[in-house]
């Protein structure tokens, strides 16, 4: 068959939906129906180029009542999934600003308190690059983001508190990531691991990351491969908020 | 960083993130346009 810069164009919008579609089950009980009907699909498209005509008919008919049978069943997933729709923006969840400043202030709060007892701390927030990749170096977690359980997390006799902590989306995913680490020789050697750590992450992926040093309790940000050093808890929210927040 | 850099960095991020899910769905896809092509053939 002929295939023109329509049919393409055609074909690419399609993968995006379908893609969108299914990263958006994923990680539900539906993501195994889902799987269960591409498997279907699949074998429909079969039957009918074969010209397999009673199963093709077979098919036809189970597949108009399995329709009616997962809107029963998934009743409540479906329900969950356009109320996220609602929610999402360019197939993108947002949040409100007031969100995005109330865990801002949970993350400066317990940045502050592991500063002054100088506690290392290494924590990344998602932007829009996916951290999943460094998540799955960790443990997952997901709670809501609080001064506390941050300090805790971080506090030396944790087993959580060595690697990196994500923010993702306003909950805490995972603890104890690794981070890759910069290694290029013309950063200072005053900067340990957590340190090249953040500039490394801040250069692969668009995330902020907020360092605390364990020697001398400074507190720095790293953001596109640069390091922002020596912030005061203000400057932090105020350099953060720019980053996250735009008018 | 340059804007070289990050567009590099962005398509490394796409394809890393879900590369088989990406696969399904580009199969499902160039199915489902054959299916509807041959359907409104007839």
């Amino acid at each position: 068959m002929y295939l023109d810069l329509k049919a393409i164009l055609e074909i690419v919008i399609l993968w995006f939906v379908i893609y969108e579609i299914m990263l958006f089950f994923e990680g539900t009980r539906a993501v195994n129906v889902l799987r269960g009907i591409v498997i279907i699909l699949v074998m429909f498209f079969v039957i009918q180029r074969l010209g397999l005509e009673r199963l093709d008919w077979l098919f036809t008919k189970l597949f108009a009542i399995s329709i009616i049978a997962l809107l029963v069943i998934f009743q409540p997933e479906i329900r969950q999934g356009l109320a996220r729709l609602g929610q999402r923006h360019l197939f993108k969840l947002v949040l409100r600003e007031e969100e995005i400043e109330q865990i801002l202030k949970e993350i400066i709060k317990a940045v502050d308190n592991l500063s002054q007892k100088k506690t290392g701390a290494l924590i990344a927030i998602e932007k829009d690059d996916s951290l999943k990749p460094y998540i799955e170096t960790g443990v997952m977690l997901d709670a809501l983001v609080s001064s506390e359980l941050i300090e805790n997390i971080f506090s030396p006799h944790s087993p959580l508190h060595d690697g990196g902590l994500v923010i993702q989306q306003a909950r805490i995913t995972a603890s104890g990531c690794i981070f890759p680490v910069a290694e290029d020789p013309d950063l200072s050697r005053i900067y340990g691991l957590r340190h090249r750590a953040g500039i490394a992450l801040s250069r692969e992926t668009d995330a902020i990351v907020v360092i605390v040093s364990e020697e001398r309790g400074e507190i720095s940000l790293a953001y596109e491969g640069k390091l922002y050093e020596g912030l005061k808890k203000e400057e932090l929210l105020m350099k953060m908020k720019e980053i996250l927040i735009k008018k | 960083m340059s804007r070289e850099n990050q567009i590099k960095r962005k398509i490394i991020n796409w394809l890393i993130n879900h590369p088989w899910l990406k696969l399904i769905s580009f199969i499902l896809a160039i199915l489902v346009w054959f299916y509807v092509a041959g359907e409104l053939k007839k």
